[in-house]
């Protein structure tokens, strides 16, 4: 009887919290999206509940482009990510040194400093009279009449401070995953006379993509709507389908139907994603292993 | 803490007598008693600091300095919106500023939206001395709710020593051989000055099909913008370092660039600048009326009119302003608030399809 009474009150309260904080919010921007609720107007309009603001989003090549241009950032930062930090984790993970732990810390310090920080300390190394362009015309590999202005306010700035911001997110879900390998496994491999390479390929590679699937969708999820970077060092190029959300919400001139729409398609997305990644490579492993 | 600034508090001899008037209707009514709790009632009313909804910039006290001199120790507390729409959000938000500021062209609007109320001017005594048609351009339907205050242009700023501009246009914004140095104002009245651009009649009320000119034509030239910027600052700073060359701006900025010692010039398109005058208006319900009356007396000052000149170098309503610097009267006109009317600029007005603007200057980002 206790047992029976024991769960559904475990688990009520994050299922209220969901509830309240979750799925409700997804309700209200529903209504949004249809025009059942509206946003402040300067002009009062007459409401009527429709999906104007979803057929316009649907045969908008504008936005469905710039979702795709998003999509394609974000895909590149997580990939480059994903093969930047594996190598990190692979060392601290199964090089045996004693000190893995105070390097794992040193690789996740930055995050003791505030986000916009960081971010805006790029525009410092990055702009015309910055650390980079300051050293190309020291070294005179670039005249300091012309810099490397395609550094900061481009695509590449927003995909380069992405990378720089995600990279420990990414390292530690691979870190876990290779930390709990079974090393039994890779004695074995060597001993049926796999080489390094192939021990690695065949064995750590398969058995850590779980992990590494998690990081992926760890950097995927939240760039893919990322709206900060690209406003702070992204320029009209930079400019990403969180923006665009953003914008709709607040400055220009608000129009909560169509933000909700974008808004809402996001989440359809990343959602549909989440679980296809969930299905395939079986995320649930990294919380058991 | 509340109460202990209530009764730290100077009473202003205008706010006395209200309080004794108060005080004396409660007396004839319910007595001593009654006369305390009316006091009571009436300062806490107007208790708290006064709450301003304005620009970034305009928290700086010189600018209101009468208004503390009146009410020692109360700085106003100010949240700071990036434009009209901005502000609205915030108010549907469930903030309840005392004053805001929106510009000219979104009185009206802003009067019908029931977030405001007018103001009365027997409690501004320095309306008197403001110019008399930008007091007018703060009235709609017969009452006064909008307090004009700063004026200026919104044109283009360069450098002079990096650009060479092929004529005095709009089109200096558009320029390829500037590729990567240019900034447009993150906001829908770039259709407007493109609109000017392609010599439209009414770039405010375009036709659809002139739209979507002015949509194309962005669209096309958005290659060459390095920032779309939102926050002055953002955009200062980026000039100052060299990422930017050509702007659209504010005379503020030509007066920050010129004090970090950069060769700029304001150019006035010949198309036409736009011009504006910022409108100080009253919160509905205001729980600080009187506060707010005086804040806005505080700003229609001769002292904050001249300060706003030299330092901003934006006009000011008050006639008798006047800015010290030559330089900037005749690089700003601030002496000729003419200037901002037709023919010389197209003064910021309401635009009848806003939200239509709104989205197709989104497209244009988003493209």
């Amino acid at each position: 009887m206790r047992s029976r009474l024991a769960t559904p009150g475990l688990l009520g309260l994050p299922l209220v919290w969901l509830l309240v904080f979750f799925i409700v919010p997804i309700g209200i921007v529903g209504a949004y999206s249809v025009d059942a609720l509206h946003g402040p107007e300067i002009f009062a309009q007459a409401h009527t509940v429709s999906v104007d603001a979803w057929t316009h989003f649907f045969h908008s090549s504008v936005y469905l482009g710039l979702f795709w241009k998003s999509v394609k950032m974000s895909l590149i930062v997580s990939l480059v990510v994903v093969a930047l930090a594996y190598p990190v984790a692979y060392y601290l993970a199964l090089s045996g040194t004693k000190r893995k732990y105070v390097l794992l810390l040193i690789l996740i310090a930055p995050f003791l400093t505030s986000y916009l920080l960081r971010v805006l300390a790029w525009k410092v190394i990055l702009g015309n009279n910055g650390v980079l362009n300051s050293f190309l015309a020291w070294t005179g590999i670039r005249s300091a009449d012309h810099p490397l202005s395609q550094l900061l306010y481009s695509r590449f700035a927003v995909m380069l401070v992405l990378a720089y911001v995600w990279i420990p997110f990414v390292a530690l879900p691979v870190f876990v995953s290779l930390e709990t390998l079974d090393r039994r496994l890779l004695e074995a491999a060597a001993d049926l006379g796999a080489s390094r390479l192939q021990a690695f390929l065949r064995v750590t590679l398969p058995l850590s993509l779980p992990g590494v699937a998690a990081a992926f969708l760890f950097v995927f999820i939240p760039t893919v709507g990322e709206f900060v970077t690209p406003s702070l060092v992204g320029g009209p190029s930079g400019y990403m389908y969180g923006n665009q959300i953003s914008d709709l919400f607040s400055t220009g001139f608000p129009d909560w139907e169509t933000g909700s729409v974008l808004a809402l398609f996001l989440l359809g997305v990343v959602t549909v994603l989440t679980a296809a990644f969930s299905r395939f490579m079986r995320i649930g492993e990294v919380a058991s292993s | 803490m509340e109460g202990s600034e209530l009764t730290e508090r100077r009473i202003s001899r205008e706010g006395l007598l209200k309080l004794v008037a108060a005080g004396g209707g409660a007396a004839l009514i319910g007595g001593p008693s009654a006369v305390a709790e009316a006091a009571r009632k009436q300062l806490e009313q107007e208790s708290g600091r006064l709450q301003v909804l304005d620009w970034v910039g305009y928290e700086v006290k010189q600018l209101y300095a009468p208004y503390l001199k009146k009410y020692p120790g109360q700085k106003p507390k100010f949240t700071f919106m990036t434009n009209e729409a901005d502000a609205l959000a915030k108010l549907s938000a469930g903030l309840k500023p005392d004053v805001v500021r929106p510009y000219v062209g979104y009185v009206p609007d802003f009067a019908d939206s029931g977030f405001f109320q007018p103001w009365d001017p027997k409690l501004i005594p320095n309306l008197k001395q403001l110019n008399p048609s930008m007091v007018k351009a703060g009235q709609y339907k017969g009452k006064q709710w909008g307090i004009p205050q700063d004026w200026g242009f919104d044109a283009i700023l360069y450098r002079t020593d990096k650009v060479k501009p092929k004529a005095k246009s709009w089109g200096l914004l558009f320029d390829d051989r500037y590729k990567g140095k240019i900034a447009w104002f993150d906001d829908l009245n770039a259709l407007v000055w493109a609109g000017y651009y392609l010599g439209f009649k009414k770039p405010y009320d375009q036709s659809d099909a002139e739209l979507k000119r002015s949509q194309n034509l962005l669209k096309s030239k958005k290659k060459n913008v390095r920032m779309f910027w939102s926050s002055e600052t953002d955009m200062q700073s980026a000039f100052a370092s060299g990422d930017l060359w050509i702007a659209y701006a504010w005379p503020a900025d030509w007066v920050a660039m010129k004090a970090k010692k950069l060769k700029v010039a304001y150019m006035y398109p010949k198309e036409g600048a736009i011009s504006w005058i910022g409108m100080l208006m009253l919160g509905k319900n205001s729980p600080r009326r009187q506060h707010a009356h005086a804040f806005a007396n505080a700003w229609s000052s001769v002292q904050t009119g001249t300060w706003l000149e030299n330092n901003y170098g934006y006009g000011h309503s008050n006639a008798h302003a006047r800015p010290t610097s030559k330089d900037l009267i005749s690089a700003l006109k601030l002496n000729t608030p003419s200037a901002i009317t037709e023919p010389h600029a197209h003064i910021d007005r309401d635009i009848p399809r806003r939200a239509l603007y709104a989205r197709m200057w989104e497209e244009v980002k988003a493209s």
